[in-house]
């Protein structure tokens, strides 16, 4: 078990490498000159060549890019020509409100997917399996971007039960920054009604960014529950005597999980990816909007930093699915 | 309660068909079977033919649909099962009648302990009265009654971790442990190696003796059947053709399919050679013929054979159906080679 998790944290660093390369090899061959975005509109040509012979935008595209991981291995993620601060001090303020509400997000899917594939499967070819399927079949249909704007407009602007953009009220105060997460700092300070609120400002642009996992975990469970209810080991289970709900919930669900894992796992990059674009919908604050508008700068340091830290983010995740799968399933955890 | 007269087991003309895409398949066609307290009996045929389908649909196993089953009745001790509730059915099931399958790879949960799923099935098969410890103990017992080396370890570990053999007595030692009135042995033997064959036969012959169980063992194999049984009933495309005491079958076999079954068996422990012997195929059970569903295949078919065939009885506990035996002229052509 150790060794696996050595052995995929090499790959992981060896992947982010790679990543860098893409990143950087995108930023730079963008048009546009670096150094004048970064002296910014209107310096003079002499500060712009004096800001590309301090930041070494005159050297060859190589030789940058290794001064740019040398500045990444000293956890030098640049500087923000948009923000005017670090890139990393900017990272560490907006990435806590994405990993929140992509942490909600992911739970919401799974949390809702999972019972649902059941009973679409427990339910083939009857009404409530006929129900569910069309709800999975429209939360892959219908873009993020699109589904999170309908949700603002008919639940936030027509019918005003929830907020329409943010991550708290303007008169809410904000809890004392711990993990920077609003609802975790809020419960920490014990004060449940600010975490509700965030909990609230966050239903929409979560239920934005869940609806095409939701819908992906549903597919994937209702299929592999369906098949794995035909296997001969159910079969024995029934001819045993043992009730439907052990067979369901236990004997059945725990074979079917495991691809479904693969799907959340895949899913969970997504989500990630979708930030961007549901962050700014509901102008809500975390890393996915700061890239956003960093590329509507061209401000590539942020784009790139966001990249990366996504990209590790979900390394990770798969890394814990490949361990839940090893929990879950002897013949894995026999191979490793 | 039970005397000695009521049959632990009685299917009567018992019907069943799938609903299928293409039309209505008559799998089975109105069955008749009587298993007496301590009998076992061989329940043999082609694959196909609706072994697996019978047994399993009498206890509620057949999903339905696409199964429908159309007529008849099955009683267990008198008790009538058809139309019992599904709770009421999985009292019957494991505590009842057990079931012991043909692929001891696939019957088990793979991702499940041996001892979770033995202890999980013992407590069904108690109606959940069997504490775990309960449970956990008669587990260990009946491991130790199977043979199985080393319980205590096999307990703790996975299907994958142990041998067909070792994981079929895993499987028998879960279907006898409520001691089952009736043990329903759906090849057992057919997934393994010759050896592991033999010696799961030894346990089954053994278990049968030690705890007088009554049984039906299905096979393609009449040398298997011949090990264990002591009668055997004949299905072909969904219908008995012939049920007999074993040495009866061996010498003085009547229906023309169970002559070619032994005709492609040469010696009674070599497996038959999938009827090789026998040319045609079996009828189209969409549409199966309204007389005797053997007659395209069998040589000795004549007009009378395509009226329904009933049973006739050619000797003591002997059952055919075969138009042959019912007159003079005709019954000696039944034994003609
Ligand atoms: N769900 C189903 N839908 C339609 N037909 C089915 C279904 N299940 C079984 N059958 C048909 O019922 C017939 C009997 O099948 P069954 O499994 O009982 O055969 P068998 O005698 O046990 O064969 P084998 O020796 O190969 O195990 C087969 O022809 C099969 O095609
Ligand atoms: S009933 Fe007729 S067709 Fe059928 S087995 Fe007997 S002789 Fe052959
Ligand atoms: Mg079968």
């Amino acid at each position: 078990m150790l060794r696996l998790i050595l052995k995929r944290l090499g790959l992981m660093i060896v992947m982010l490498l790679g990543l860098a390369v893409i990143t950087f090899t995108i930023a730079n061959v963008a048009p546009g000159d670096p150094a004048r975005l970064a002296a910014g509109p209107d310096a003079s040509q002499e500060m712009v060549e004096q800001v590309r012979a301090e930041r070494g935008f005159d050297k060859p595209v190589p030789v940058r890019f290794f001064i740019y991981l040398g500045q990444l291995a000293r956890g030098d993620l640049g500087t923000s020509v948009y923000t005017g601060r670090e890139v990393a001090r900017d990272i560490a303020q907006f990435l806590p409100a994405t990993l929140e509400l992509v942490l909600f997000s992911i739970t919401i899917a799974v949390v809702f997917g999972i019972p649902l594939g059941v009973l679409a499967a427990v339910w083939q070819n009857k009404a409530g399996d006929h129900g569910i399927r069309l709800l999975a079949v429209s939360g892959a249909a219908l873009p993020m971007f699109w589904l999170g704007l309908m949700l603002q407009w008919y639940l936030a602007l027509e019918l005003d039960l929830f907020p329409l953009g943010g991550r708290l009220g303007v008169f809410d105060d904000v809890p004392p920054k711990i993990t920077g997460m609003i609802t975790i700092d809020a419960l920490l300070d014990g004060d449940p009604g600010t975490a509700f609120t965030a909990l609230w400002h966050m239903v929409l642009p979560a239920l934005a960014l869940s609806l095409p996992a939701l819908a992906a975990i549903i597919r994937v469970n209702r299929a592999e529950m369906l098949e794995v209810l035909g296997r001969d080991y159910v079969t024995n289970a029934r001819a045993q005597g043992i009730g439907p709900f052990r067979i369901i919930a236990a004997y059945a669900l725990k074979n079917a999980i495991l691809p479904t894992l693969a799907m959340i796992g895949l899913r969970f990059g997504w989500m990630l990816g979708g930030t961007v674009l549901v962050e700014g919908v509901f102008d809500f604050p975390g890393v996915g909007l700061y890239a956003a508008k960093a590329a509507v700068s061209s401000d590539f340091e942020p784009i790139m930093a966001v990249t990366l830290i996504l990209g590790a983010a979900f390394m990770v995740t798969n890394l814990l699915i490949d361990l839940a799968y090893a929990l879950l399933d002897p013949r894995v955890r026999n191979q490793i | 309660m039970t005397d000695s007269s009521t049959p632990t087991l009685e299917i009567r003309d018992f019907s069943l068909v799938f609903d299928t895409f293409d039309g209505t398949y008559h799998a089975i066609d109105k069955v008749n079977l009587t298993l007496r307290p301590g009998e076992a009996m061989g329940l043999v045929g082609e694959t196909g033919c609706g072994k697996s389908v019978l047994t399993r649909a009498a206890f509620g196993l057949v999903p339905t649909p696409p199964a429908r089953i159309t007529s008849g009745s099955v009683t267990l001790e008198g008790r009538e099962l058809l139309g019992l509730s599904d709770r009421a059915l999985r009292g019957v099931r494991g505590k009842d009648v057990a079931m012991i399958f043909q692929d001891p790879m696939t019957y088990l949960n793979p991702v499940f302990r041996i001892g979770t799923q033995l202890v999980d099935a013992i407590r069904a098969q108690s109606g959940g009265k069997a504490s775990k410890a309960e449970a956990r103990a008669l587990a260990l017992e009946m491991l130790d009654k199977v043979h199985l080396p080393n319980p205590e370890r096999q307990f703790r570990s996975y299907p994958h971790e142990l041998s067909g053999g070792m994981r079929q007595r895993v499987l028998i030692a879960m279907a006898l442990a409520a001691k089952p009135k009736l043990l329903i042995a759906d090849e057992p033997t057919t997934a393994l190696d010759v050896t592991i064959q033999a010696q799961i036969l030894d346990l089954m012959a053994e278990l049968v003796e030690d705890m007088g169980l009554t049984m039906i063992m299905i096979s393609h194999d009449l040398g298997v059947v011949a090990q264990v049984c002591s009668r055997v009933a004949v299905m072909y495309a969904g219908k008995i053709v012939e049920d007999a005491p074993i040495r009866q079958i061996f010498d003085a076999p009547s229906h023309p399919y169970t002559q070619g079954l032994l005709a492609a068996l040469p010696h009674p422990f070599k497996p038959v050679d999938k009827l090789a012997s026998i040319p045609g195929s079996l009828p189209d059970l969409l549409n199966p013929p309204e007389g005797c569903r053997f007659a395209a295949r069998c040589a000795k078919a004549h007009a009378a054979c395509a009226a329904p065939v009933d049973f006739r009885t050619v000797g003591p506990g002997h059952e055919v159906a075969c138009t042959l035996y019912d007159l003079a002229e005709t019954k000696e052509l039944a034994h003609e080679h």
